[in-house]
């Protein structure tokens, strides 16, 4: 379904992000990307949809290649493809139905869309994401009146309003405490698992990693120094996830000291 | 030979001194200190050939300068025994930058050996000299104003409770005229006919000679005496003496620096001589101008009115109002698109984007370093007078300003929702509309309230070069001592200014 192919990352300072990786990804699967911070795992979510261009490589999207498009097909791909990120990156001053509906952008007559008009049919799409991450009695409020676990479930509903094919989530819980992290990626696990809509994330820990993942990509100075299926990762043991980790790995359990494996 | 004296000049470097403040620890590899000294006795030359490049540059510009600058001002002294400075105080210049010279002799040498000198002292030094030369060049006289400030404060006091003037009864007007032309040619016009009943008056002769300027000595050639008459005036009422020009113009004539009155007698007449005055006439003016004498009473009658001043000065502030909202929405409405082609972050898409940018940026500097009083100067010429002028003037200089503040907002958002927006496919103009717009509001909001109080404020001086508002009034006021309408003028705009601030505050809480 999704196939990177030598994909190579130099940004104008320099910095090389991504060197020559290259992998598929199969419909349905929950991918997490492990790496330090630096490794290159935002470039590599970002050069999915272009959010960054490649300097090198090529992506194919269903036989389409996404490296080579421009304006508006660019933009018909980018709305099958859900994103939620770190900072939830919502527009704060907005109320949470519009930053609902603005996942609806791509689909919409562009022209309604600038005076803030949506169908009938979007709204009540809204209100659907929105009862189905517990969020729709916040419709009216300013987003940033919500909380953090909050404003990533609005996120998380935008993106559904797209009705993606795949979702990247670029560190989706690294900003939230463990138990709402659980909850999060609770709901795209289940958006993964009923709605069958392929997932990448990034993610920092171990437990996290072992709990949701179907398959594990690990980067270091952008190269993938491992890949490993569902069961690779589940019997990985702390020393060997350092290993490809670095010394910072830690087990989410072993800060809160809950559930300390 | 120059590694020989180099590595003399080094020894002291082993000798420990206080660390200098200054940058430079190494010796400069290869520079001679005694080369850099003598170099020295052009100022600066040592240290740019130290490698000391800003410093070098600064004393070869600044201690010319201040020379030249001394010099200058005793030249003047010489010429205007009232400016300048005396030759104790140039002896005293030239002495201190005589010790900055050694001193950069002496720093050229030791930033060559690597251990430049503190500024300090220089820096005082420099401070002193650049203070005497402005307190002269400025001609600060603080004597002169201590002494003076008697003849101000009249004025002032004028200024600051000029309301007395602004309410005033309504007068009865007992006037009569009579022609007078100047020069004199063959056919003297004939005195008024007189109606019985009404005030009359006869002017003879009825032609003659306007008074010359008044020469620099003081004296001047006095012009035809005229014999002037009445009857039918108010008996003991005091009556104005007014002369009115071809144009339309009165003033009142003076004699010996008095304004000329006349109190008619018991029966309300009267007899007085008078000389025609000076008479300011266009170039166009030529030939024979009939002129005429008026002899004015006026009385007060019934209420309180507001005075005419009064309402000029309301409808100038209404003007002034109006100015600035009219200039401050057009920039608004013309800065928004501005802005956003002159916002980085939204432009760097690609080169032509960029070239856009650095035009309009330029553009906008260009624009906002002129002050609105040059633009009101050059709109003056374009449209004219009045406040038209004036609205131009601002809008151009809001629009630069506003351009560049608005601009800088949108630089600074967060790019994390234009991000968001992106990636759900939506176009262009969708995330200018969902991510940047709801980011940018409050900042445009505050600082478009911060022009509308510029823009109210400057409008109230534009009018100063033409632009239309209460500026030109109050200048007008100002040039005739008309210090009551003057201080009319200076309290509506205090009054607006202060209402608008507390408005503009009472705005950007709501919206900040
Ligand atoms: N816009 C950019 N311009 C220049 N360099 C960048 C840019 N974004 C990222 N980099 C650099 O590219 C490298 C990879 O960054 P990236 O953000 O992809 O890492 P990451 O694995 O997501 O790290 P983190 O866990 O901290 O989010 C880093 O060295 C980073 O400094
Ligand atoms: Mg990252």
């Amino acid at each position: 379904m999704l196939r990177v192919e030598h994909l190579t990352k130099i940004y104008e300072t320099g910095t090389v992000a991504l060197r020559d990786v290259s992998f598929e990804v199969q419909e349905g699967e929950f991918l997490v990307v492990i790496g330090l911070s630096g490794s290159g795992k935002s470039t590599l979510l970002r050069c999915i949809n272009r959010l960054v261009d490649p300097t090198e490589g090529k992506i194919f999207w269903n036989g389409i290649e996404i490296t080579a498009l421009k304006g508006r097909e660019l933009r018909k791909v980018r709305r099958e493809i859900g994103m939620i990120f770190q900072q939830f990156n919502l527009v704060k001053r907005s109320s949470v139905l519009t930053n609902v509906l603005s996942g609806r952008l791509g689909y919409v007559n562009p022209l309604w869309s600038l005076i803030n008009y949506f169908p009938k049919e979007d709204v009540e799409r809204a209100m659907k994401a929105m009862e189905r991450v517990g969020i729709a009695d916040k419709a009216r409020n300013r987003a940033d009146e919500l909380s953090g676990g909050q404003q990533q479930r609005v996120g998380i509903a935008r993106a559904l309003m797209q009705e993606p094919k795949m979702i990247l989530a670029d560190e989706p819980v690294a900003s939230l405490d463990p138990v709402l992290a659980h909850s999060i990626l609770g709901y795209l696990e289940e958006i993964n698992k009923r709605d069958k809509v392929t997932v990448i994330c990034s993610l920092h820990y171990l437990d996290l990693v072992q709990r949701y993942a179907t398959r594990v990509i690990g980067l270091r100075e952008g190269r993938i120094v491992y890949e490993g299926t569902r069961e690779d990762i589940r019997a990985l043991t702390d020393e060997q996830f350092k290993d490809i980790y670095g010394e910072e790995a830690q087990r989410l359990g072993s800060i809160t000291g809950e559930e300390a494996a | 030979m120059s590694d020989d004296i180099n590595t003399r000049a080094e020894e002291p470097q082993g000798v420990e001194t206080r660390p200098s403040i200054e940058e430079t620890t190494a010796p400069q590899k290869g520079k001679s200190p005694w080369l850099a000294a003598l170099l020295g006795l052009i100022p600066g030359a040592g240290h740019i050939y130290s490698g000391a490049t800003s410093r070098g540059v600064a004393l070869l510009f600044f201690i010319p300068t201040m020379v030249g600058l001394s010099f200058w001002r005793r030249h003047v002294a010489e010429i205007n025994p009232l400016a300048g400075i005396s030759e104790e105080l140039l002896i005293l210049l030239l002495a201190i930058m005589g010790v900055v010279y050694i001193w950069s002799i002496w720093d050229a040498y030791r930033t060559a050996a690597g251990r430049p000198m503190p500024l300090r002292l220089l820096l005082v030094l420099g401070a002193l000299v650049t203070y005497i030369i402005g307190w002269d060049v400025t001609e600060i006289n603080l004597q002169k104003a201590v002494s003076e400030i008697g003849d101000v404060i009249p004025r002032l006091s004028q200024l600051a409770w000029p309301w007395d003037e602004a309410f005033v009864r309504g007068v009865e007007v007992t006037e009569a005229r009579a022609p007078v032309e100047v020069p004199c040619d063959e056919t003297p016009p004939l005195p008024p006919e007189e109606i019985p009943g009404e005030p009359y008056i006869m002017v003879s002769p009825t032609c003659g000679e306007e008074s010359g300027p008044v020469s620099p000595t003081g004296q001047r050639q006095l012009g035809t005496e005229l014999q002037v008459i009445g009857r039918g005036f108010r008996p003991g009422e005091e009556a104005d003496v007014i002369w009115r020009d071809p144009i339309g113009n009165e003033y009142r004539p003076r004699a010996t620096g008095e304004v000329v009155k006349v109190v008619p007698n018991e029966n309300g007449s009267f007899a007085f001589t008078m000389v025609i005055p000076s008479l300011i006439m266009p170039e166009v003016a030529e030939g024979v101008q009939t002129h005429y004498v008026i002899v004015r009473q006026e009385r007060e009658v019934g209420e309180l009115r507001p005075s005419r001043n009064l309402l000029l000065a309301l409808e100038k502030m209404a003007e002034t109002i109006f100015l600035g909202l009219m200039a401050t929405t057009f920039g608004i409405v013309l800065a928004i698109p501005v802005s956003f082609v002159a916002a980085r972050n939204l432009m760097s898409g690609s080169t032509v984007t960029m070239v856009i940018y650095y035009v309009v940026r330029f553009i906008l500097n260009i624009v906002r370093s002129i002050e609105p009083l040059i633009w009101a100067l050059i709109a003056v010429i374009w449209v004219g007078l009045g406040p038209f002028a004036g609205v131009i003037a601002l809008t151009l200089h809001s629009i630069a300003a506003l351009g560049k503040l608005y601009s800088e907002a949108i630089e600074s958002i967060d790019p994390g929702p234009i991000e968001a927006i992106q990636a759900t496919g939506a176009n262009p103009l969708q995330v200018v509309v969902y991510a940047v717009i709801p980011q940018v509001i409050p900042p445009f909001v505050s600082f478009t309230i911060y022009r509308w109080d510029i823009n109210v404020r400057m409008s109230t001086i534009i009018g100063a070069v033409g632009g239309g508002g209460i500026g030109f009034l109050l200048m007008q006021w100002i040039k005739l001592s008309d210090y009551d309408a003057a201080g009319i003028a200076v309290w509506f705009i205090a009054i607006t200014v202060s209402i608008l601030d507390y408005v503009s505050a009472q705005i950007r809480e709501q919206f900040v």
